[in-house]
């Protein structure tokens, strides 16, 4: 699969066709493809369109290239949750941001890491930008990103005991002593 | 002062940064005067906000999300009730868009003008800085007149806007956009087309536009290095449906882009313009009807509680793009989980490439072009390695060597 | 004894330094509204130094975190006496909308004593004159009674 290179195409493609070259290629391991429109102004006419994926995360990196030839990827954020046993993950990112008007295709893909192996393949490598990112997302819910050279803290302060996470909703979260109330 | 002898010191700079976004903590690697490399160390101001949420229901966490951030509030609450209103498929009227755009755009023209000021006295340009404020007060006095407050408006609601724009508003408003094209051109002469401001600020803190791109630079950053981003044409929402905005980028108006200091200046100030011209459009065409999608305080919670989804919300405020992820779950008043992605952290990432190959004295000047709200370094320590002491330079004497910096360009 | 005779008999000017402990910038960006043509506090001779070692008051904005509460603690004993602490806006003074979080070490008053509380969200610049003239009162009361004391003027 070829590298994209940095630059941002003028063409864009319309999200039935980005869906359906997704959905040939990866057939089972794309759990679930929803569209969305937006709606907005006096006339009430849809104005852009978006795309939520689940993905399983063998699959995962396979997904992001093929993503990469259509357009270089801009990655905006990463969300996550505890859900029990699984970590589910977002990826917040977008495509054809530079081509037209009202042609930018905003992605979010899904993917659940299980608690008794919480690995994921960092993409620090293809885009640099999501290092604060996935520092958060490690020092937050416990995820280990392999690949990324600066795992240390960023929000957390130097002497944060580093085995409470705060975002967990299990016993690695933190403790109601933990939770100082103000007033 | 040998350069490339391979002794580099480590010169911290922060946290107490006066009025900064953060207290961010940077380490630069110092070859005599110039910059070899930065480090930043953010997470001064993390106060768990997105914690706090879990037991609070969507209105009360619109008051949270306006005090994120005081200069960029209702960018703040649009993109969360965006997000909600997304996640709870509730409609939003025509009217209700209309109002949320003008006081958009005012907030982008007080932001602009506010950080113009402040780039001004961080070279020494004091007067610009105290004509840029008081040209500022004429957009504070209509926000207070349309909000009843100027700063954190509160006036955004989920499913439209709390505030109606009166007769004398929509005066105050047109009175406002006439004083700022004739008096506007005054700064814009006096700082843009300034020869001692261009020797200053050219090829000073230069992005590329490769690294740009990769290392995902929003807002003016990104438009400042040619690249025509800007979700308001990209992805309009609200009533930039009808309008037809387009990005501004410095190539159409000087001919090149140098990706540096000036460039992001100059995207600055063409976008008051671009406001000004927006709000009078909006203002002509604005539509009769309701202000709300439910005005009834009780019925919208319970409609909420049982709401399920994720919603997205992703609007362009004045630094960059500002995007908030929600999660409502069906039987639960309160939300599930939030997270908030403020347009200057993704801009932090590319400090480290723009500081490479500056001077010293040009530190507070790059720190303060990509807008990390107010900009001013407080205490420096200076390691000399070899003597093995130590000089604290205070903020005071940091500035002086920005603005003596200016003086030896100008001749003096 | 009513403000302007207090000013006059100020043997100099109160010069102010400004810590923001985590606040979201509101309140400083009133601070330095304050400082420009329209509500002009230089026009009493106040001024922001850069350094708490040559300043008589201290401004703190925002609900302290864990980060900057010994830092605050340091710029507290740099200052030298008689200093004046003013407490800018409501998160300075109780937390107001981040109460209960797990990186936040409490209102200003938990970490040092505070003289002066300037309620607001964020205060009007006009509020902001008025803390900082009863600041300066008291400062006066201060010095009277370190005179009477016996300390050099």
């Amino acid at each position: 699969m070829s590298r994209c290179k940095p630059e941002y195409v003028k063409d864009s493609k319309k999200p039935e066709e980005v869906a359906g070259c997704l959905q040939e290629r990866f057939e089972d391991a794309l759990e679930s493809l929803e569209i969305r429109e937006y709606k907005g102004g006096i006339s009430n006419e849809v104005q852009y369109k978006d795309m939520y994926l689940k993905v399983k995360r063998e699959k995962f990196l396979d997904l992001i290239d093929t993503l990469m030839t259509f357009d270089f990827l801009h990655f905006q954020v990463m969300s996550g949750n505890d859900d029990g046993d699984v970590v589910t993950l977002n990826y917040h990112c977008t495509l054809f941001r530079s081509s037209e008007r009202g042609k930018e295709i905003g992605l979010c893909i899904s993917v659940a890491v299980p608690k008794d192996d919480l690995r994921m393949p960092s993409l620090w490598g293809r885009i640099p930008g999501v290092e604060y990112s996935e520092r958060e997302m490690r020092e937050m819910l416990g995820v280990d990103f392999e690949g990324l050279p600066n795992k240390g803290l960023i929000f957390l302060p130097e002497d944060w005991d580093e085995d409470i996470k705060p975002w967990r909703r299990d016993d690695t979260g933190p403790s109601p002593e933990d939770v100082r109330e103000l007033s | 002062m040998a350069i490339g002898t391979g002794k580099t010191y480590k010169v911290p700079i922060g946290p107490v940064h006066v009025g900064l976004k953060e207290p961010i903590t940077a380490w630069l690697d110092v070859d005599g005067e110039r910059i070899v490399d930065a480090t930043i160390r953010p997470g001064a101001i993390h106060r768990g906000i997105e914690f706090m949420a879990r037991d609070r229901n969507p209105i009360q966490v619109i008051y949270l999300a306006e005090r994120i951030c005081g200069i960029c509030s209702f960018t703040h609450i649009e993109a969360f009730i965006r997000a909600v209103e997304d996640a709870a498929k509730i409609p939003v009227p025509a009217r209700a868009q209309y109002i949320r755009t003008i006081v958009l755009e005012l907030e982008r023209i007080h932001s602009h003008i506010l950080w113009a000021g402040v780039a001004c006295y961080t070279f020494g340009y004091d007067s610009a800085f105290h004509l840029g404020m008081i040209l500022r007060e004429k957009v504070m006095d209509v926000l207070e007149a349309l909000t009843g407050n100027r700063v954190n408006y509160g006036t955004g609601t989920i499913g439209g806007v709390r505030r109606d724009i009166t007769p004398k508003v929509e005066k105050a408003i047109k009175d406002m956009i006439a004083f700022y094209k004739s008096e506007f051109s005054l700064f814009y002469d006096v700082a843009v087309g300034d020869p001692v401001a261009l020797a200053r600020l050219r090829n000073v803190g230069v992005l590329s536009k490769e690294d740009a791109i990769t290392h995902c630079a929003l807002g003016p950053t990104a438009r400042g290095s040619g690249l025509r981003v800007d979700l308001r044409w990209s992805a309009p929402y609200e009533a930039y449906a009808d309008l037809d905005v387009k990005p501004v980028v410095p190539q159409d108006y000087t001919g090149e882009v140098y990706g540096d200091v000036y460039d992001r200046f100059l995207v600055r100030v063409l976008e008051v313009y671009q406001s000004l011209e927006i709000i009078e459009k909006c203002l002509e065409g604005l539509p009769e009807g309701d202000l709300m999608w439910e005005p009834k305080l009780p019925k919208l919670l319970s409609y909420l509680k049982q709401a399920e989804g994720m919603g997205v919300g992703s609007i362009e405020g004045p630094r960059g793009d500002d995007i908030h992820v929600v999660k409502l779950t069906g039987g639960q008043e309160n939300i599930t989980w939030w997270k908030v992605r403020a347009p200057t952290y993704a801009n932090a990432v590319s400090w480290p490439i723009m500081f490479r190959g500056n001077d010293v004295a040009d530190a507070p000047l790059i720190i303060n072009s990509v807008d990390p709200c107010i900009s001013c370094m407080e205490r420096m320590l200076v390691t000399d390695v070899r003597k093995g002491s130590k000089q604290v330079v205070t903020k005071s004497e940091l500035l002086q060597s920005c603005r003596e910096k200016t003086r030896r360009l100008m001749g003096a | 004894m009513k403000l302007e005779r207090y000013i006059d008999i100020l043997s100099k000017s109160i010069w102010v330094f400004l810590c923001n402990s985590g606040s979201c910038n509101g309140c400083d960006i009133e601070i330095v509204a304050t400082l420009t043509p329209r509500y002009d506090i230089e026009r009493f001779g106040m001024k922001l130094v850069g350094t708490p070692r040559h300043a008589d008051v201290l401004l703190v904005t925002g609900p302290v975190t864990k980060f900057m509460a010994n830092k605050l603690k340091r710029i507290y004993a740099q200052m030298p006496d008689p200093k004046v602490v003013i407490a800018v806006g409501n998160c300075a003074a109780s937390g107001d909308v981040f109460y209960k979080s797990y990186n936040l070490e409490g209102p200003v008053d938990n970490i040092i004593p505070v003289d002066v509380y300037v309620h607001g969200c964020p205060p009007r610049p006009e509020a902001i004159i008025e803390g900082a003239a009863k600041a300066v009162m008291k400062l006066e009361k201060m010095k009277e009674e370190l005179k009477k004391a016996g300390a050099p003027k």
